[in-house]
């Protein structure tokens, strides 16, 4: 493995998911949570070089709506700017690249947008092919429950089994202040749910949310300088598969599984149990297994914890799950994770996925120590 | 089997339909309730003093907070124009007319702006105009409570007065 730029996570700040925001459009949403981002790395706006952000059009319902979010990041005097139709986790690749490349020291990461202004699922079903998948009305929870049957099929998971991991999930994430959910619950109380699409019940899901996100990033040398413990990128990866539903096997994660050997292999992980946290984007509970299998994790042991932020599960906002993660894994390494610190953490792995099924998946690995010296 | 049909079926049909359900949030909220008393709302940067119409909650230019609501002009300058000679979706207005960057007196940005009971020969920049309300009892809270603009007649602005406004 060559030597690589060490970069690191210097900041993040959210807003609390919550359903609806009924006071505050996207971008006012999104303005307080730059500033305080900014305010707690020490620098004005003019410090950063450069900005990407991820949101989706369809959600905010007007073409280059993510324009918009330019008046709430500090635009001016010009910047060089990226929107994706992307997580934010995406996002922050692309500024990881950028600095590889060289060419930006430090960069702002956002991630918006009010998924309750739009209809996801049906937005979501638009992601699919027009001519066999989206016409019959597929949605993210109809693909989610075909992939869940598929892996229960294959493994002999149980109902069961699946509520214990919903459960897990939502007992750690009552810890969690930024979550829309807060209470814990039992895979019994979990289990009297109803089916959302058998075999998905309502409380395996998560609920629709919406929030506002910024990651800070900055290379060495600046980084230090923002953060007291600034938490380095110690390898990445991220892979797509196929967008036909039918030509590849649901059961499991093959793009989640090389992307996580690769960042592993970058990072000089030799195995998922030498990290200490794991923040995942899985949307059921049937895809934590799935994400556990491709990434080498035991979904039971004690070593890495998975979720200790309650996952996605506590709470979803589109095209933020992701950068959450990666901000859970920041705040877990730099001492910043409250009530939910898991001890001594020193590395993490954090994931992100996008389209239906896992179609694709970016893993990181993250270290309070720098990488390359 | 193995040709392409002559009579294949060549399309489907795909109808998308996805409603949007949008808050204005509360500084807009604010903006259109005002304007059902023919009052137009800024907000006025807490760094430089700019004012915006309608109100944002922070400066895109300075990235300063504007969270001060201060109430502008119902008339000001026409800052440049253009003169419409096509039918645009959604208006059946007769063409040709003018449409226009409006800086209000009193704000530092202009807004776009319909100027009717006015030949599109006679316009220009620095043309003084005002607004033209819906009648008492008729405006709702939205961005058609003004009808239009018109000309005032007062003498031009000068270019300086508004250069900066555009």
């Amino acid at each position: 493995m060559p030597q690589l730029r060490n970069v690191a996570i210097v900041g993040f700040a959210q807003l609390p998911i919550v359903a609806r925001d009924e006071h505050r459009i996207a971008t006012d949403m999104l303005y307080p949570v730059v500033r305080q981002a900014l305010a707690d790395c020490g620098v004005e706006r003019d410090a950063i070089d450069y900005q990407v952000a991820g949101s989706t059009d369809y959600m905010d319902g007007r073409p280059f709506g993510f324009v918009s979010a330019l008046d709430a990041t500090g635009s001016w005097p010009p910047r060089q700017d990226l929107h994706l139709e992307m997580d934010a986790a995406f996002c922050a690749y692309y500024a990881w690249v950028r600095m590889q490349a060289g060419d930006c020291d430090t960069a702002l990461v956002v991630g918006h947008g009010k998924s309750s202004e739009g209809d996801p699922n049906r937005i979501l079903n638009l992601q699919l092919d027009p001519y066999y998948q989206a016409a019959i009305g597929l949605d993210p929870i109809s693909t989610g429950a075909l992939q869940a049957s598929a892996y229960m099929a294959r493994t002999g998971v149980t109902d069961r089994d699946l509520a214990t991991i919903a459960a897990r999930n939502r007992t750690a994430g009552a810890r969690n202040p930024d979550n829309q959910l807060h209470q814990a619950a039992t895979p019994e109380e979990l289990m009297r749910s109803p089916w959302a699409v058998e075999p998905l019940r309502a409380a395996y899901l998560p609920p629709l949310g919406e929030s506002a996100t910024c990651l800070i990033l900055a290379a060495e040398g600046k980084a230090e300088k923002m953060c007291d413990r600034p938490v380095w990128i110690h390898g990445t990866d991220h892979r797509a598969e196929m967008q036909a539903l039918g030509g590849r096997d649901l059961s499991r994660s093959a793009g989640a599984a090389l992307a996580a050997r690769r960042a592993y292999s970058m990072a000089g992980l030799s195995a998922a149990t030498d990290a200490d946290v794991a923040e995942l984007t899985a949307l059921t509970p049937a895809e934590e297994l799935i994400l556990a299998e491709a990434l080498g994790l035991d979904p039971s042991g004690s070593r890495p914890v998975i979720n200790p932020s309650g996952g996605p599960i506590c709470g979803h906002p589109i095209m933020m799950t992701g950068g959450i993660r990666l901000g859970e894994a920041f705040r877990q390494l730099s001492g910043r994770a409250g009530a939910r610190q898991v001890a001594g953490a020193k590395r993490a792995i954090a994931h992100a996925s996008q389209g239906h099924c896992l179609q694709q998946n970016l893993v990181w690995v993250l270290g309070s120590e720098r990488r390359w010296t | 089997m193995n040709q392409p049909p002559e009579q294949g079926i060549k399309y489907i049909d795909s109808t998308v339909y996805l409603p949007y359900d949008y808050i204005a949030g509360d500084y807009k909220t604010r903006y259109l309730q005002a304007l059902k008393d023919k009052r137009i709302l800024g907000s006025k940067c807490s760094k430089t003093g700019k004012v915006f119409v309608p109100p944002l909650g922070n400066s895109p230019e300075s990235f300063a907070p504007a969270t001060e609501l201060v109430e502008v002009a119902d008339r000001g300058i026409l800052t440049t124009f253009c003169i419409v000679n096509i039918p645009v979706i959604g208006r059946s207005l007769e063409i040709p007319y003018v449409a226009a960057s409006v800086a209000l007196d009193g704000a530092d940005i202009s807004i776009f702006a319909l100027i009717q009971e006015c030949k599109p020969e006679d316009a220009r920049m620095g043309m003084r105009v005002e607004a033209v309300w819906k009648p008492d009892g008729e405006r709702q809270g939205d961005h058609e409570d003004i009808l239009y603009f018109r000309p005032t007649g007062e003498p031009d602005a000068p270019q300086a007065s508004y250069i900066t406004r555009l």
